[in-house]
């Protein structure tokens, strides 16, 4: 178990997730676009707010990956199958508190089920299990989570 | 002394309600202080107060004087709350009803807020509140929290904070009280509504501050709005209810605040009009853009661009607030207003094949980059795929702008705003907005389209473009080509079409829509977005002093608020349909620009 093996683990894993969750929205099965949501809390700009989305996307894809090997550690065991349980429990998270409550309350660009009319807000809120994106956002978020943590349990427990 | 306006088994003219909200819903007033509608948390939820659609069961927020009186309302200035006075023999009595606006305190999920002051005299007030949760459908339990009298059923919560409103008492499933208005004296009563959280009971100091900056807010709001033509006092009452109708969660905006408030009395034309329309979205954007609202503009359009996201290039005709497009159709258990069956909640047209939204959407888009607003790559991909889209569907036919029940037909309308639909995509390629590759075939498509347009939708013998190809029937909507400039409005058979529409469908100021079968019973009344859409024709085809008469007129016909509703009955003048409508301000909007441009 190694620290590397989780950042190595964290950058894989969040290439496959965010590529995932961009192939879903391409098949129609959301409009989530965590990237693009990531980046609008800085700018008005489409094509920059994606760019910069990205970059923010794969640094909170690494922290996580830290947060999971800490708690691999506290339990001496990580593996491909505790991986992918932690990314089930994280694409829960991600889809009932993270998204849904979080992100509406520190975006300055998304609504919320509280926003009035002396506030304009660019992005819809998500709402619970973000199904204002579409009704599969959760079933591809979760599973998206899954593949996370399965790669990052298994590169953790790969590395020396 | 006579009551300001009798109800007839219960029920007011639709004319006699005004709106208030707060960018998430909207409630319905009425000139004897009855809020006789309010769905809640959304514009789109089920309804607390539905007396509207049933007043025996539908509950509703009662608060007038005990003795005759006379009624007089009015917003106050620049603002969406509303202030009702009541004259009485014995002294007058101010209400004045805001649904007030989230800020930084910890407030209320929603909050309406109704508040009475002593004018003069002595005037002994009267309340009843009778929350009747789910369109009636939910038994409400009614208790106690500290004192303060609440109603809780599953996942909601009503509680009434009553200050200086006399004691309340729980009588037949509703709260009620008494207590004397004296010159000088405020009371106040606050509904305060809980979803998926504990209720807030304000205190009446949090309850007046909110309120001093509700109407501080949509001042503000009001004095950044740039019209400054002569018809100022109507634009911006039409931007104010336009604003009611938005949905500020998600930046989306309904074409009413109501479902089911007949087209037809006793009839089964009762729509939910809770939803977005693509066919409202032009006439949005350049209404935004018009009146300074850059913010707006950008927020409904990148709405727009997410809810068709999933469906895209197909488009649904209309989208729900929050951007899904699941609608269907039911009928609640309600009498209906006036006996107007069935009440729906849901609409059915969702799943229609409406060509003309394409239209809308390219024409929206290109109103929107116009005025200088950016159109990213993904989106332009997608504006493109809408353009392609039509290519390969325009011969189909369709159920129309007016969502005909009936078989689909060809209807003009629909095929001319296909051929806009084109002309922009081909404008927005040629500037580089969006992909190119296709411009050609957008080009030689858009000329078949018109081509059929001009060899099948047009009648010799009527001198008029018809209502569907191979018709001798008029449609209003066609009156639309010159508004989305599917032709130069100068030119020769559009200016037929205005004088031949204004010959067959015009009535005084009221325009029909159509004549002719649309699939349903009934018939209904004149459709108000028509008659300013006549005027607005008339103003861009050099008829600017028709024009204007005919827009006084129109002027003329809002309820004493400044508000219209859908339809009005050209016999009667009642007001019919949904209300308010925001297809009505949105065209009163437009032709007031358009009467400012030809005068220009």
């Amino acid at each position: 178990m190694s620290i590397w093996g989780a950042l190595a683990g964290g950058f894989v894993g969040t290439l496959v997730l965010t590529t995932a969750m961009r192939s879903a929205n391409e098949l129609k099965l959301t409009r989530i676009d965590l990237p693009f949501l990531l980046g609008t809390a800085f700018t008005t700009n489409r094509t920059r707010a994606k760019a910069l989305g990205y970059l923010l996307h794969f640094a909170f894809g690494l922290l996580f990956a830290l947060g999971y090997y800490g708690i691999f550690l506290a339990i001496d065991h990580a593996g491909w199958w505790l991986g992918a349980a932690f990314g089930g429990v994280h694409g829960l998270f991600a889809s009932t508190a993270l998204v849904n409550v979080l992100l509406p309350l520190v975006h300055p660009r998304m609504g919320s089920p509280l926003s009035g009319a002396n506030t304009i807000t660019l992005l819809e809120p998500p709402g619970f299990l973000m199904r204002n994106y579409g009704p599969q956002t959760a079933l591809v978020t979760v599973l998206g989570h899954i593949a996370y943590g399965a790669i990052v349990g298994g590169f953790t427990a790969l590395a020396p | 002394m006579q009551l300001h306006r009798s109800r007839i088994e219960g029920f007011m003219p639709i004319r006699e309600y005004a709106a208030i909200g707060d960018g998430r819903t909207v409630a319905l007033v009425a000139s004897d202080g009855s809020v006789d509608w309010l769905p809640l948390p959304d514009l789109d939820s089920a309804s607390v107060f539905a007396f509207v659609l049933d007043s025996e069961q539908g509950g509703r927020f009662q608060l007038e004087p005990t003795v005759p009186y006379e009624a007089q309302r009015r917003y106050l200035p620049d603002t969406n709350v509303l202030e009702t006075t009541f004259r009485t023999g014995v002294g007058t009595v101010r209400v004045t009803d805001a649904m007030t606006l989230p800020d930084e305190s910890v407030h209320p999920f929603r909050e309406l807020q109704r508040r009475v002051e002593g004018v003069s005299g002595r005037v002994a007030m009267r309340w009843r509140v009778e929350p009747r949760f789910g369109y009636a459908q939910t038994r409400a339990r009614f208790g106690r929290r500290l004192g303060v009298p609440v109603a809780t059923t599953g996942h909601d919560a009503l509680a009434l904070c009553a200050f200086g409103a006399g004691k309340s008492e729980l009588r037949a499933e509703g709260w009620e009280g008494m207590f004397e208005a004296v010159e000088a004296s405020t009371a106040l009563l606050a509904l305060s509504f809980a979803h998926q959280e504990p209720l807030v009971l304000p205190q009446r100091a949090d309850l007046d501050r909110r309120f001093e900056q509700t109407c501080a807010d949509w001042r503000r709001w009001t004095t950044h709005r740039n019209y400054a033509g002569p018809f100022r006092e109507a634009v911006l009452r039409s931007a104010l209810a336009l604003k009611l109708l938005v949905f500020a969660p998600s930046a989306a905006i309904a074409a009413a605040a109501t479902t089911a408030l007949p087209e037809e009395i006793g009839g089964e034309r009762n729509w939910d009009y809770r939803f977005s329309w693509i066919r409202d979205s032009a006439f949005t954007i350049d209404a935004f853009l018009q009146l300074g609202c850059p913010a707006e503009a950008q927020a409904y359009f990148w709405w727009l661009m997410h809810a068709t996201q999933l469906s895209a290039p197909r488009l649904h005709p209309l989208y729900r607030l929050d951007g899904s497009t699941h609608a269907q159709e039911r009928s609640l258990p309600l009498s209906g207003y006036l006996g107007s069956r069935p009440v729906n909640v849901g609409n059915g047209a969702t799943d229609q094949l409406q060509l003309d939204t394409y239209g809308e959407l390219l024409q929206t888009a290109w109103l929107y980059s116009r005025s200088g607003n950016r159109i990213d790559r993904d989106i332009g991909r997608r504006l493109a795929g809408f353009a392609d889209h039509v290519c390969a569907t325009w011969r189909q036919p369709d159920s129309g702008i007016w969502e005909v029940r009936g078989e689909p037909v060809h209807f003009t309308q629909s095929k001319m705003m296909c051929a806009v639909a084109l002309e922009r995509a081909a404008q927005l390629a040629e500037q580089d907005l969006i992909p190119r590759r296709h411009l050609a075939r957008w080009r030689t498509e858009g000329e078949e389209v018109r081509a059929f347009v001009e060899t099948r939708c047009w009648s010799e013998h009527k001198r008029s473009y018809v209502r569907f190809a191979g018709a001798e029937e008029l449609d209003a909507s066609v009156l639309l080509a010159v508004l989305h400039r599917y032709e130069d409005p100068r030119n020769e058979r559009l200016g037929a079409t205005v004088a031949a529409i204004g010959r067959e469908l015009r009535d005084g100021p009221f325009v029909h829509r159509y004549t002719g079968e649309d699939g349903l019973r009934g018939s209904e009344g004149a459709f108000l977005a028509c008659s300013f859409w006549l005027a607005e024709a008339l103003a861009r085809t050099g008829r600017a002093e028709e024009a204007n008469e005919l827009f006084d007129e129109l002027i003329s016909l809002a309820n004493d608020v400044g508000l219209y509703s859908e339809e009005i009955d050209p016999a009667s003048g009642a007001f019919l349909g949904n209300m308010p409508q925001g297809l009505s301000h949105l065209a009163l909007i437009s032709t007031a620009v358009a009467l400012a441009e030809a005068e220009a």
